[in-house]
């Protein structure tokens, strides 16, 4: 390597001509490009020397590994902080906010669809969702050999919520032709959709606390239903209760009658959710029992109670469902 | 013996010779390879029109008699054209007057701005955004409108850039049309025997016209009568002496001959009738403006260095932009999204505001150099002075006050210095001896030079004077010395005079005398001092008259040739009292017949004149030379002169020799001399003529101190085609219309704004308002100073580039939810990043930039490699680590740990999905956790201001650390606290979630990227150190930029 002198050692005519150097002898594009890549005269590799290139590596290298260390020291610093249990920021302090959305399954294959499409009479069309159902189920399911799997669950109801640390059951096995044994009953062409409200660390529910304070834009049926449910048993208040519609006119005669089971609601002591060992999450099965073939059918599900906001282009209390039954 | 020679021949002589030529200029150096930077000649009209105007004139209009002219024209000198026959050649001929240069079309500039550089990338970016909100549109119901609105951000941006740029370039051309002469010319003509006064435009072949001294020549005419009339063909030819017109032909060359006078020459005395034979464009004026307008400039250093960035940028952002693209492809994403991604990166690699930030601080420059007297037409100038590394120099008015002063005075053998500076604060002469009483009368006497009127507040020197130059020099010099000259030439009633002529070469005037104890007529005569000397007899020493013996011409012509040696022009001084008895008041002198004795005279003294250099441009000089650049004299005055100036301003240093010096000193012939041993040169024209172009390279390459003496506006042209092939960046100096080739030629023509022609302003880039030397060196200086801040403002934007881009790759490799929108992007390309990038411009100089050497244009590029590798290889990573910091820090706080989130994109993305689970087991619906990526966009470009804090104070020095520096930038220190308020105020304006996205974030947010922020500015400092430590080390040649 030349040592490159200081200015201020140059004579001025050297100092002068630095400046008036012969100009390179004019290359085409494709030679300069070659002597680019490999020079043999100067031996240089992309404009470098190897031992030039391994100098700048090595600095890269140790630049990086630097770079590397201070995030690193950031990052565990940071994950010190962090509780594993609990998040950091909750409810309404945290993004999530604390107005629940809805979710269904089975989830179509495709991420960005939200179809449940099947051939009524062929099997193989249905089994994907069958099967889709039963990983979900999975979790539900009891089973009795496995030591220590559920030992926290407890049966609760509205007189006996769950003690600390243990989470309620949802029994699943006697929902009526929403099971598995049943294939959730897609191949009548009458499928079962579940419904679940989104968990929300520390989420509670705020019921309507009378049949008479219901919404008014809750459909009618709902409200009957409340009324009659709640005429002999006051605990029933104490549900996020859940309704089916078609979207359009059109999707509302299309969808037929609804079922759901096991009630039409999430029951109150299931929350709030605060990350326990083996926490279920509340499920409504939604069964169509007379939905029309050969037909898209948009169908809305929404949670109600005095907290959950509703927004149907924002997702807000409310999940979008298509069916299409051919 | 300077005066003698130069009033023998005109500069015109060298002129007609460079006119001419002996071969033509083809464009091609000795060995047939076509010359550098200058195209070959494509279109060979052109060319031909090129070649027409370097020939001679050839007309014979001065040749035939006046009265074949008259029939020529179907004129009459009495009655002059017809109105008819002059609308007639008004409509065949079309007006009088200059065809301004071609302009471009308005909407070209505009479309130039609108499509150029980066905003031909945007507008890809802009129709892709359009094309895919298209296909969405038609495809899904409800269709998401993001790239509808990123499209129109961007077709926004770039037409709000484009009309931004085209503003100022339009604003900085309009100073230039302040310049223009809106004062119309007049005419007096004479059409159909009346006198009438008409515009100068109207003006056609054959017109009859009169012409009085403070007129400008309205046409070429040639010249059928004329009393006393004399014309200044300075801005022609670059003579500087009046030139005498009559109706006589005296020479075949149209340029020399008496019987022409030119347009836009001054008449400066006496009047003239003349018969207009050119206008317009065919005049003599017109083909050097077209000869000027015919050079095609190269593009500036400036706009190379920019169209290098800007080529650099978009090979990367198409690079990337397209391995993604396939990456994004194969990876087996739908081609919409492989689109979109396409936007993105292309959006987050161009620094959409940079190109408005460098014509801002360009602007800002220009403006600091316009109240520093350098006016810049063109924005890009501004930077081409600071990488100068020639100036070719004119003398006359640049170097020099452009006004001839006494210099020195030899009475009573002594040569007395007299005060030259511009403000009289030199030395000062004993004014009581009767040696300097004497030599002062006839100086006062002797003269026909007056001030003009109106001017009483005007300082003595700067008072306009009527009549020649070496006169007013006298005249300004008793006004000085004896107070007021006007009563005193009242008091000695002048009562016959001879002028000077070239015959003579003297001038002689007889006075009545205001002493009333010696009422004898005094004869006072200047002249020439050699003829001066041969007709006097005596000589007035000490107050006493003695006999001019051998001795004393031997004192006489020491003196003489010492004065001359110095480059001024000398003139011998005598008198005589005319005895009473023969000669009593009321004598009928005889002029035509001298009735009167002019010889046996006595002689007086000497006095020398010189137009003295401007007292600020040695230093300037000085300046340039510790700047390394090269100062080259290029005159049209005589060598000694040249050299005399050259010596006093130091463009020939003390102690360096020319080649002709060390012959006289070693007392051997000049051409067993080697010219390489000699750092000085002064080369007179008719040399240059010889030289072919590589002698001339030899010569420009040896010689550090050149002066070009008695040269030609042709020859000039080859000085700086000379230069340039060296590979000089040239700058030139001119004033007169005979420059303006040169001046479009140079990479920087600069005209002066006081003495310069239309013509030469037209084709300068900058124009010196004072018209002086030095404030061209302060324009180098701020040049060289934008240069360097361009680059740290550059290296600024660029930083942030890596933190823009890297979140789009992490987005399609890792699978993770987009850490930063391009909304964002452009909140910081155009918002954030803009006034501290801006405020770069204000920064102070590092250190004495005149004392470094110019940039090479070849390799210290404004981006180069190194700037790049500092900008995106090392700040720009720390700065995105710290956005990725900032990012994962709030996915895990609000839940989603940073595991959680790769291979998360595509359910994060789906609206169909309204449960994902974080972490914590918590489900989040589409909305919250878009608002959960939006706040993180917001938090990651929040983090890019803090960190760009740092990189901001970083880039305010390249070498010295931020503690020598200092803080003292104010607007910089603004643009710290207009960022951080206006990234607070998009993050914290509500109604910022729907418009931009912007969500507001909880302080402690704000925190995560301060580690990274201080690791920058420690890594730097501590770089910076080392550069310090180990100059000219490996860091140094990786790092520093």
């Amino acid at each position: 390597m030349t040592v490159k002198k200081r200015v201020s050692d140059l004579t001025s005519l050297e100092r002068f001509n630095m400046y008036y150097k012969e100009q390179e002898p004019n290359l085409s594009t494709n030679e300069r490009m070659r002597r680019f890549i490999w020079n043999p005269k100067t031996r240089q590799f992309c404009g470098r020397t190897g031992s030039s290139w391994s100098k700048i590596a090595l600095f890269y290298f140790i630049f990086y590994a630097a770079l590397a260390i201070l995030v690193a020291i950031c990052m565990w610093t940071f994950l010190q902080l962090l509780d594993p249990r609990q998040p950091m920021w909750q409810l309404d302090k945290s993004i999530i906010g604390t107005n629940p959305g809805l979710g269904f399954r089975p989830l179509p294959p495709e991420v960005m669809s939200s179809v449940i499409w099947y051939k009524g009479n062929d099997p193989s069309s249905h089994q994907f969702w069958v099967k889709e159902l039963s990983k979900f189920l999975k979790a539900y399911k009891r089973d009795d050999k496995k030591a220590g799997a559920g030992q926290n669950i407890h049966n609760c109801d509205f007189q006996h919520p769950p003690p600390a640390g243990k989470v309620c059951d949802v029994d699943i096995s006697t929902w009526g032709p929403c099971v598995e044994g049943n294939h959730f009953a897609y191949h009548k062409s009458t499928p079962c959709v579940f419904l679940k409200l989104n968990k929300i660390y520390g989420w509670k529910p705020h019921f309507y606390n009378s049949s008479d304070s219901l919404p008014p834009a809750m459909p009618e049926d709902l409200k009957n239903h409340i009324r009659n449910l709640t005429a002999h048993d006051k605990n029933y208040l104490n549900m996020v209760w859940v309704s089916c519609e078609g979207e359009n006119p059109a999707d509302r005669e299309n969808i037929g009658p609804i079922q759901y089971l096991p009630n039409r609601g999430f029951p109150g002591y299931y929350f709030p959710y605060t990350n326990q060992e083996g926490y279920l999450s509340p499920l409504v099965a939604v069964h169509l029992q007379r939905p029309k073939t050969g037909m898209l059918i948009n169908i809305e599900c929404r949670a109600w109670a005095h907290n959950i906001m509703y927004d149907r282009h924002e997702g807000m209390g409310t999940v979008h469902i298509e069916i299409m039954i051919e | 013996m300077a005066s003698k020679e130069s009033l023998d021949h005109g500069r015109t002589d060298s002129y007609r010779v460079a006119t001419i030529g002996p071969i033509k200029d083809d464009n091609r150096t000795a060995d047939g390879q076509y010359k550098t930077r200058r195209k070959p000649p494509a279109k060979k009209r052109k060319t031909g029109d090129l070649d027409d105007l370097k020939q001679e004139l050839d007309i014979d209009y001065h040749k035939v008699s006046p009265e074949e002219l008259y029939q020529r024209f179907q004129t009459h000198p009495e009655n002059g054209l017809s109105h008819a026959k002059a609308k007639e050649n008004l409509e065949r001929d079309g007006p009088n007057a200059l065809t301004p240069p071609k302009q471009t079309p308005e909407w070209v500039k505009f479309c130039k701005n609108l499509f150029g550089g980066f905003a031909l990338l945007l507008w890809i970016g802009a129709i892709l955004c359009f094309i895919a909100y298209g296909i969405q549109a038609s495809t899904v119901e409800e269709p998401a409108d993001d790239n509808l609105y990123l499209g129109i951000v961007l077709a926004a941006v770039v037409i709000v850039t484009g009309i931004f740029s085209y503003y100022q370039e339009s604003k900085s051309s309009k100073i230039m049309e302040s310049f223009k002469n809106m004062v119309p010319q007049f005419a007096t003509v004479i059409r159909e025997g009346e006198k009438l006064t008409l515009r100068a435009e109207d003006l056609v072949l054959g017109d009859i016209v009169e012409v009085k001294f403070g007129d400008r020549i309205p046409a070429d005419i040639r010249i059928i009568e004329a009393r006393g009339f004399k014309v200044d063909n300075s801005s022609l030819t670059g003579e500087s002496e009046p030139q005498s017109r009559g109706a006589e032909f005296t020479n075949e060359n149209p340029l020399e001959t008496k019987n022409l006078a030119f347009f836009s020459t001054n008449a400066v005395e006496g009047t003239a009738k003349g018969i207009v034979i050119c206008c317009g464009d065919n005049t003599v004026m017109g083909r050097i403006a077209g000869l000027a307008s015919g050079l095609d400039t190269g593009e500036t250093p400036i706009a190379k260095e920019i169209h290098h960035f800007i080529h650099l940028i978009t090979g990367v952002a198409v690079f990337l932009g397209v391995t993604f693209f396939v990456i994004a492809f194969i990876l087996g994403y739908h081609w919409l999204d492989a689109v979109i991604f396409l936007i993105g990166i292309i959006v987050a690699n161009v620094p959409e505001g940079l190109l408005a930030t460098v014509t801002v601080c360009l602007t800002l420059t220009a403006k600091r150099m316009a109240s520093k007297n350098c006016l810049v037409k063109n924005l890009e100038a501004v930077e081409t002075l600071g990488s100068t590394s020639t100036i070719c120099s004119d003398k006359t008015g640049t170097l020099t006050q452009n006004r001839m002063t006494v210099a020195h005075m030899w009475f009573d053998n002594q040569i007395i210095e007299a005060d030259t500076t511009e403000d009289q604060s030199g030395v000062q002469y004993d004014r009581t001896s009767p040696g300097f009483k004497a030599l002062a009368k006839i100086a006062t006497l002797c003269n026909r030079a007056e001030f003009k009127g109106g001017q009483d507040g005007v300082p003595i020197l700067k008072k306009e004077v009527a009549g020649d130059a070496s006169e007013a020099a006298l005249l300004k010099c008793m006004e000085l010395a004896l107070g007021d000259v006007m009563s005193i030439r009242k008091r000695n009633k002048k009562v016959c005079e001879i002028p000077f002529n070239s015959t003579n070469k003297y001038q002689v005037s007889i006075h009545e005398s205001d002493d009333a104890s010696d009422p004898r007529h005094q004869l006072v005569m200047k002249g020439a001092p050699e003829r001066i000397l041969e007709r006097c007899s005596t000589i007035f020493i000490g107050g006493k008259e003695k006999v001019l013996d051998e001795e004393m011409k031997e004192a006489f012509n020491n003196a003489y040739l010492e004065l001359g040696g110095l480059g001024e022009r000398v003139l011998g001084f005598c008198d005589l009292q005319l005895p009473s008895d023969k000669y009593p008041i009321g004598y009928k002198f005889n002029t035509d017949d001298p009735n009167f004795p002019l010889d046996n005279l006595r002689f007086v003294g000497l006095m020398s004149m010189i137009d003295p250099p401007r007292a600020a441009v040695p230093d300037a000089v000085a300046k340039c030379r510790s700047a390394g650049i090269k100062v080259i004299m290029v005159t049209g005055d005589h060598p000694i002169t040249a050299k005399a100036i050259a010596k006093s301003v130091g463009i020939i240093s003390e102690g360096n020799e020319t080649v002709e010096d060390i012959a006289a000193r070693l007392n051997i012939p000049v051409s067993e001399v080697n010219p390489r041993e000699a750092k000085a040169a002064v080369v007179h024209g008719t040399e240059l003529r010889e030289l072919n172009s590589d002698q001339l390279d030899e010569i420009l390459k040896y010689h550090t101190e050149i002066v070009f003496a008695r040269t030609s506006p042709q020859q000039k042209l080859i000085i700086v085609e000379g230069c340039q092939r060296l590979g000089a960046i040239v700058a030139v100096t001119g004033d007169g219309v005979n420059d303006s080739p040169a001046l479009k030629k140079a990479d920087i023509g600069v005209a002066m704004g006081i003495a310069g022609s239309d013509v030469s302003k037209q084709a300068a880039d900058m124009i010196l308002l004072d018209d002086n030397f030095a404030s061209i060196v302060t324009g180098v200086e701020e040049g060289r100073l934008i240069f360097d801040n361009l680059k740290k403002s550059i290296a600024y934007t660029l930083t942030s580039n890596i933190p823009e881009i890297s979140p789009f790759l992490a987005f399609i490799l890792c699978d993770i939810p987009l850490p930063l929108g391009t909304v964002t992007i452009l909140c910081i390309d155009l918002g954030t990043d803009m006034v501290p990038a801006i405020s770069l411009a204000y920064e102070a100089p590092e250190s004495d930039i005149m004392k470094r050497q110019p940039r090479d244009p070849y390799r210290d590029n404004l981006v180069n490699r190194r700037l790049i590798s500092m900008a995106y290889g090392q700040i720009g990573m720390i700065q995105a680590a710290a956005g990725f910091f900032v990012y994962f820090v709030i996915m895990a706080e609000n839940g989603f740990l940073p595991l959680k989130l790769f291979g998360i994109r595509k359910q994060w993305d789906s609206k169909a999905i309204n449960d994902l689970t974080d972490s914590y087991g918590q489900e989040w619906t589409y909305r919250d956790r878009k608002a959960l990526e939006f706040t993180c966009h917001t938090a990651f470009f929040v983090s890019i201001v803090v960190v760009q804090w740092a990189d901001l104070i970083i880039c305010k020095t390249r070498r010295n650390s931020i503690v020598h520096q200092g803080m003292r930038n104010w607007a910089l220190n603004f643009g710290l606290i207009f960022e951080t308020a206006l990234a607070a105020f998009l993050s914290y304006t509500p109604g910022m979630d729907k418009g931009l996205r912007m969500y507001p974030l909880k302080f402690v947010w704000w925190l995560p990227a301060i580690p990274f922020m201080l690791s920058i500015f420690i890594y730097d400092e501590i770089r910076r150190f080392y550069l310090r430590r180990n100059p000219g080390g490996w860091l140094e040649q990786e790092t520093y930029y």
